[in-house]
């Protein structure tokens, strides 16, 4: 009775402060997680989304995602696109660590320029972007054409899905890869000098230590750098909605925008739940690795 | 020679990347500042003629701008409020006591940082229609707490862990409770944590798009990315006033993120690299 009264005691503050935050997760989070899963089983339309009543059609909505044709492009799009931001940041951000790791004189301008396009947000920069790539007064037009590429004259990104594509790839490297450039930096940091000294006096040449003791003490980081930029360019909206709004027959959505377009501007709700769904999977997956390597690093423990 | 052979190219590399970072926003600030004859000209120039600061003050009181912008900020500070009040408590406990479910919980919070939006967009919609909120700052706040509280947990808990537990002891010994102790001992060796925490969770509801996009439309309330991007979509777009207002939005969290940058580093890695 009295251990039962002083463990009830001593759980009270721990549970009441936890409180607030599981209420606000259960019910921000959990809660329309469930209900969408369930709605990407249904036919629900703007009727039925508001009053209720729509009728359970089990995996019809996901056979229609594989079937239509803009769908599965959204898909694929997704996969292909985001692969491709994916490696653009991790590479322009690698070499930007190993820039910074120098420490050249004007280091310091170098770490504040590289950290500005980070601390603009996506709509700014999506804007911004759209400016620059405009066919008829876009600075990067100008510039194509005085070095040169006189077919750049006049000429419409947003027209098609490829070079529609260029442009929010440059738009999204632009505003990944300091974050990863930095972090890669607090990585390469930890690396003892020492560990580099002693693989130079055994004769190891720079190219030598970079791939066989500084790639390898870096793998975790990397690692997790892969996992977080792929689950953020794969659930890419802000910048895809706004700049590949014009692009003909919505070829460029990704499923975020697809998904998002599917529910609210055609009121197919079941099938737009569907679709995330699908891509909620996808992340998942990735998520699900994140847990296990940080896990594996006691983090937890 | 050498030197220049091997420190070199390492310059003009950094060279390189810095205007591939900062030429867009130096061009941003430039074209705010040109007439409207060097805006849409085919041969622009790198630097106004006759910098002009009149697009400012007709952004700000012609547009919806300057509404907008009291919109994002009154959103953006409701939810830094709610979530810091909501989190620290819950980081605290996370970080102090450990038990099984702690690290069930951990996992929790960290997935949910992951989820896409989208997958939750369609519920909340009707959950907020239902109450009535569709359309007002409420509808916002609550909403963005969905992925502010979990990152603040997380960011939050990596502070606290960073506080040795013997000095809560001490305190506990010299008779403090438990929570006289967290109030005079861990919140103030806390307090930079509490203002990284509150930096984030503040930009977190100045930057979200698409759940202001789905639940607000009425141009009185409308945060300034739903400004921007009806600015953008337009087929005959004012670039200058697209550009005064992306700067006018930009600045406030550039200042920050330059002068914080160590600070938001450490958080940045502590949720997201460490774990």
């Amino acid at each position: 009775m009295v251990i039962a009264r002083r463990l009830v005691s001593r759980l009270t503050l721990p549970v009441l402060l936890l409180l607030p935050a599981l209420v606000i997760i259960a019910g921000l989070v959990g809660y329309p997680l469930v209900r969408t899963v369930y709605l990407s089983f249904t036919d629900t339309g703007l009727g039925e989304l508001i009053y209720g009543g729509s009728t359970w059609v089990g995996l019809e909505n996901f056979k229609e995602v594989f079937a239509d044709e803009h769908l599965r492009t959204s898909l694929i799009n997704t996969v292909v696109f985001g692969t491709a931001c994916v490696v653009g940041t991790m590479v322009l951000g690698f070499c930007v660590a190993l820039l910074l790791n120098q420490r050249l004189r004007g280091n310091l301008f170098f770490g504040i320029a590289v950290l500005l396009p980070w601390a603009v947000p996506a709509l700014a920069a999506s804007a911004i972007w759209k400016w620059l790539f405009d066919a008829r007064y876009g600075f990067v037009n100008w510039a194509l054409v005085n070095v040169g590429f006189d077919g750049f004259q006049d000429y419409a990104w947003f027209a098609d899905r490829e070079s529609a594509y260029v442009a929010i790839f440059v738009t999204v490297v632009w505003q990944s890869f300091p974050f990863v450039a930095l972090s890669l930096l607090a990585g390469l940091q930890t690396i003892p000098k020492e560990t580099l000294q002693a693989a130079a006096v055994d004769g190891a040449n720079a190219f030598q230590r970079f791939r066989l003791v500084t790639l390898p003490l870096l793998r975790p980081i990397v690692a997790v750098l892969v996992i977080f930029s792929t689950i953020w360019d794969f659930k890419i909206f802000d910048q895809v909605y706004v700049m590949a709004a014009g692009v003909p027959d919505r070829s460029a959505d990704t499923a975020a925008v697809a998904a998002y377009r599917e529910g609210f501007a055609l009121s197919h709700y079941g099938l737009g739940s569907a679709v995330a769904v699908v891509l909620f999977l996808i992340l998942l997956a990735f998520a699900l690795i994140y847990v296990r390597l940080v896990g594996r690093e006691g983090e937890f423990s | 020679m050498r030197w220049l052979l091997k420190r070199g190219w390492m310059y003009a590399a950094m060279v390189a990347v810095s205007a591939f970072a900062l030429f867009p926003v130096y061009w941003v600030v430039i074209t705010s500042l040109k007439p409207r004859s060097e805006i849409y000209t085919r041969t622009p120039d790198l630097w106004p003629s006759d910098p002009q600061w009149d697009q400012y003050p007709r952004v700000l009181g012609e547009g919806h701008v300057g509404r907008a912008l009291l919109n994002s900020l009154i959103v953006a500070s409701g939810t830094m409020v709610i979530c810091l009040l909501v989190s620290a408590g819950a980081a605290y406990v996370l970080a102090r006591y450990r038990v099984r479910i702690t690290r069930i919980l951990l996992i929790l919070v960290l997935m949910t940082q992951m989820f896409p939006l989208v997958v939750l967009v369609i519920p909340l919609f009707v959950t907020m229609r239902k109450a009535g909120l569709l359309g007002t700052y409420w509808s916002l706040i609550i909403t963005y707490l969905a992925f502010s509280v979990p990152l603040a947990i997380w960011v939050m808990r990596g502070f606290v862990l960073s506080i040795p537990e013997e000095l809560e002891h001490a305190a506990r010994i010299d008779g403090a409770t438990r929570i006289g102790a967290m109030w005079r001992v861990v919140l103030p060796l806390a307090a930079p944590g509490l203002a990284v925490t509150a930096v984030l969770s503040f930009l977190e509801g100045w930057k979200e798009f698409l759940l202001a996009l789905t639940f607000i439309n009425d141009e009185d309330r409308k945060t300034v990315p739903l400004v921007l991007q009806s600015f953008v979509g337009r087929g005959d777009t004012d670039w200058g006033a697209v550009m005064a207002t992306s700067v006018l939005y930009t600045l406030p969290v550039a200042i920050v993120f330059v002068l914080a940058r160590k600070h938001l580093m450490t958080a940045r890695t502590a949720g997201a690299v460490k774990g």
